[in-house]
């Protein structure tokens, strides 16, 4: 369930407009927690808590650079939710594979 | 109401050598439906198949044909024999709305007559994550806090090991 697990993590912290909107903003390049807590009015220990969501989720990670924190976009984590449907798709193959092999066996029989 | 988004949804069709009478009823016949639900060795078993919007659709399955887990608990939402069926997760066979994870889905399987048999589709259109802001606003999200620590959990210690 490993693999729940992670892409949970993933909708989760896509689930909320302030790690929504770090995201988009990271994606123009890294940036510190203080540059990008700035448009937000909220707490700085508030926002900690969206950047280690998001770092929990491996959509982004951080670096301690003296005493700034530096964040940057985790791209290959993205992967998991493109990885998530290829795999319904298999679900759903695999269904479609046993209903066809069930109702053709069926109709020999009949 | 037949859009589909290419990152959430997903689409299948294929034409299988048999009538669509047969088809239909290896879906909507409990006995039928146990013997492919699942992929072998484990065992699914039908316990509600209430075929008619509103109907129930639960199933559970087993490993070891003892232990019986929930699978599926959804709601028919559009029944027209022989030609389409379509249910949803959003809402459970009790009518309460759900939250499954990791998104919701409705599936909506077409069946249509081809020279070889049926023409057979189906489209599963996923719930979109962002919609679940307004379940954290409403303080609906204690199920998803939950599996985010355990999350956590498994990350940190990941990371110590």
């Amino acid at each position: 369930m490993a693999k729940y697990d992670a892409i949970d993590g993933v909708f989760v912290a896509l689930a909320d407009p302030t790690r929504r909107a770090v995201i988009r903003r990271l994606g123009e390049g890294p940036a510190s927690v203080g540059e990008l807590a700035a448009p937000f009015e909220i707490t700085l220990p508030s926002f900690m808590k969206h950047v280690r969501t998001l770092e929990t989720s491996g959509l982004i990670r951080t670096r301690k650079s003296g005493r700034v924190r530096m964040c940057a976009l985790n791209r290959e984590r993205f992967a998991v939710i493109e990885d998530w449907l290829t795999e319904q798709r298999r679900l759903w193959e695999g269904r479609t594979d046993r209903l066809e092999q069930f109702v053709t066996d069926h109709q020999e029989d009949t | 109401m037949t859009t589909i988004d290419p990152t959430l949804d997903l689409t299948l069709q294929r034409v299988i050598r048999a009538p669509r009478p047969a088809i239909w009823q290896a879906w909507t016949d409990p006995a039928r439906l146990q013997r492919w639900w699942v992929p072998a060795p484990t065992i699914a078993r039908v316990d509600r198949l209430d075929v008619r919007p509103g109907g129930a659709f639960v199933t559970t399955m087993s490993d070891d044909g003892e232990t019986f887990v929930p699978h599926t608990d959804s709601i028919f939402l559009v029944v027209e024999p022989q030609v389409r069926l379509v249910f949803t997760n959003a809402i459970d066979s009790a009518w309460r709305p759900a939250v499954p994870t990791p998104v919701p889905m409705t599936a909506e399987v077409v069946f249509a007559e081809h020279p070889n048999g049926t023409d057979y589709r189906i489209i599963v259109r996923h719930g979109d994550p962002a919609d679940r802001d307004r379940h954290e606003q409403l303080g609906f999200f204690d199920g998803w806090g939950s599996v985010t620590a355990a999350l956590t959990e498994l990350v940190e210690r990941d990371a110590t090991a």
